[in-house]
């Protein structure tokens, strides 16, 4: 695999959360140098520590600072300018400015070091689509300068070639799967090149699932399975792998499970 | 019982249902003759899906008739109207109103107003402050966004307040902008605050460029020409926290191990709620596994973890809630159809 920048993204409880910890979890053992980056949302930092899943953790205010200092040549000055009411109205005003600042921090520390792959969690559906689009509209906004020539390079980066990797997760229902191609168009229409949809939490694809454990569900599940089984089947060209319902008690059991599903082991 | 209040609002962590559970508690609330606006702010805009609307239909009004939806409480036809949220519409009937279009025709303004473009939650409660103001309705149901964004929504008063205040008129001053605010007495505080802003525009202009600073200054003024609409909305926070104005539900979703973030949402939440709150359970399978018994090991364990699932969220209910409800979950492929289904839920729970 050659993107540097791994998404996963989706509607809410999709299981973004348990995929990109299984991915970066995978790669690690693999003996890739890798972080996982849960772009500024509820962490779960004692999860990732039990697994030993290296996590690279960016505070808004913090990233914000530091790069208004890589730009003055002054952490003092930056911290000044931060503290104002002027400015921490404007970050809190436009979650999009907060966004391309995180992003921004990313790309950076990919830039610095090339070994390095990051695995991004990133916010749900529509806050996804404002943390791309963002880049075109600040864009737009800033006109010229600094911002502008930085923000001409994230989209250098997001935009061209196969560095960055896009993960739509989608649950196997039929609303559920339009929703997942309509972020998908999204995305491409933004410029990024490489974007798939995944399917999470299928009951047909469990490897336990044998014939005669499907003849003995009860109703209710047994039309479930029947109904993913038919839509797995009319969208197999959109969709690009797919994940089993899991049965472990704990979310770290599931997270080692899936990691096998990435390594190719399963 | 339930008491029928002004607004009813559904939060929840995203993909648990929020605008589905919404949607169908306004069929209900229409189907027996109320005037219902149901709004959703989530920018995913799943209810367009639901109630076949178009995103051309985003910011303007819409009715929708029942005969989209087959599974109807009661057989007498029925309407309601629909809302999905535009930062863009819900600004320019500021404008319209204030008449002030020169104030936000500008390339800031018109950036941020865009779908995604970061405005929001903000533009969100002006949207729903000026909804209640026209009185057109017995009842407004609101679908908010997802987790933490909820907060926001919540937050955005105290954002609004903040963004308008007393530095912002030095900024004005020192930049000799009139905007009709009364002038004060320029002492020794104003002297060092606007020397601070002069050495911060000039660093912020190294960074972002001249233009954009220009823009930027001009954006706010437009926007404290306008503040009035924007603290007006502030009203409506006060609203939020008075039992006998709105009904909250709390929706959490079987299919996901979210009760942490749920917990912490509610805990958060609570700041600003009062105490008519109720748990949603929805997509419970328990009755349709209850008299299931398998003997093969594996199903045993699909079975567990499934019950299992939806046992944690029922030990959320004595976090007092005043009461919780099981949606069970449904396997209608048609989205009306599905919302339909769960409207004969909510009366069975809460007739009218």
């Amino acid at each position: 695999m050659s993107a540097r920048l791994i998404v996963f993204t989706g509607k809410g409880g999709v299981g973004k959360t348990t995929l990109s910890l299984a991915q970066t979890l995978s790669l690690k053992e693999s003996g890739k140098n890798v972080l996982y980056n849960n772009f500024d949302q509820f962490p779960n930092y004692g999860l990732c520590d039990r697994l030993r899943i290296p996590h690279l953790d960016l505070e808004l205010e913090e990233s914000a600072v530091e790069y208004m200092a890589q730009k003055l040549g002054s952490h003092m000055i930056a911290g000044w300018i931060m503290k104002t009411p002027f400015f921490s109205s404007l970050l809190h005003m436009l979650p999009g400015l907060g966004h391309i600042i995180i992003m921004g921090h990313l790309i950076n520390r990919l830039e610095k070091d090339p070994t390095l792959t990051i695995v991004m969690d990133s916010p749900s559906s529509g806050h996804a689509m404002t943390m791309f689009e963002s880049t075109h509209n600040f864009k737009k906004i800033f006109g010229s300068g600094m911002l502008f020539n930085d923000l001409n390079r994230m989209q250098d980066f997001l935009f061209s070639g196969d560095k960055v990797s896009v993960n739509v997760v989608t649950l196997p229902t039929e609303m559920a799967i339009h929703e997942a191609s309509e972020l998908k168009s999204a995305f491409l229409g933004f410029g990024l090149q490489d974007v798939k949809i995944v399917m999470n939490e299928s009951l047909p694809s469990i490897p336990e699932m044998t014939p005669e454990r499907v003849a003995l569900l009860p109703e209710f599940l047994s039309k479930k399975y029947q109904i993913e089984s038919q839509i797995i089947e009319s969208f197999k060209s959109e969709i690009t792998n797919t994940f089993p319902h899991l049965v472990n008690e704990s979310m770290a059991e599931s997270i080692t499970e899936l990691a096998k599903y990435f390594g190719g082991s399963k | 019982m339930m008491r029928e209040k002004p607004i009813e609002i559904f939060c929840g962590t995203g993909g648990v249902g929020k605008t589905t559970l919404s949607a169908s508690r306004a069929i209900q609330l229409a189907a027996s003759g109320k005037k219902v606006l149901l709004i959703t702010i989530d920018p995913a805009k799943r209810l367009k899906e639901i109630l076949n609307m178009t995103d051309e239909a985003a910011g303007e009004i819409t009715t929708i008739q029942s005969d989209i939806f087959r599974h109807q409480p009661g057989n007498v036809p029925y309407q309601f109207d629909a809302l999905l949220m535009s930062p863009e519409h819900t600004l320019k009937r500021m404008a319209e109103r204030n008449q002030s279009f020169q104030d936000f025709d500008n390339r800031i303004m018109k950036t941020l107003v865009r779908p995604y473009g970061g405005m929001n939650e903000i533009m969100a409660i002006i949207e729903v402050q000026y909804q209640m103001e026209q009185k057109k309705y017995d009842c407004i149901v609101l679908d908010t966004p997802p987790g933490k964004h909820f907060i926001d929504f919540l937050l955005s008063t105290q954002k609004i307040k903040r963004f308008f205040d007393k530095t912002f008129v030095e900024i004005f001053k020192y930049l000799g902008k009139s905007v009709g605010t009364q002038s004060e007495a320029p002492g020794m505080l104003s002297i060092l605050v606007r020397t601070g802003i002069k050495k911060l525009l000039s660093y912020l202009e190294k960074v972002t460029g001249a233009q954009f600073v220009n823009d930027f200054i001009d954006a706010i003024v437009g926007l404290y020409r306008n503040r009035d609409s924007f603290l007006k909305a502030m009203a409506f926070q006060e609203e939020l926290q008075k039992e006998e104005v709105s009904n909250w539900f709390l929706v959490t979703s079987v299919e996901q191990m979210k009760q942490s973030e749920a917990r912490e949402l509610r805990e958060e939440a609570v700041r600003f709620m009062h105490n008519d709150n109720y748990l949603l359970i929805n997509k419970s399978i328990s009755q349709y596994l209850g008299d299931w018994f398998p003997q093969d090991e594996y199903l045993k364990k699909l079975r567990h973890t499934m019950l299992d699932k939806e046992n944690r969220l029922k030990t959320m209910q004595d976090q007092s809630f005043r009461s919780s409800i099981l949606f069970p979950e449904v396997l209608e492929t048609s989205p009306a159809e599905h919302v339909g289904k769960l409207a004969t839920e909510w009366s069975i729970h809460f007739p009218i």
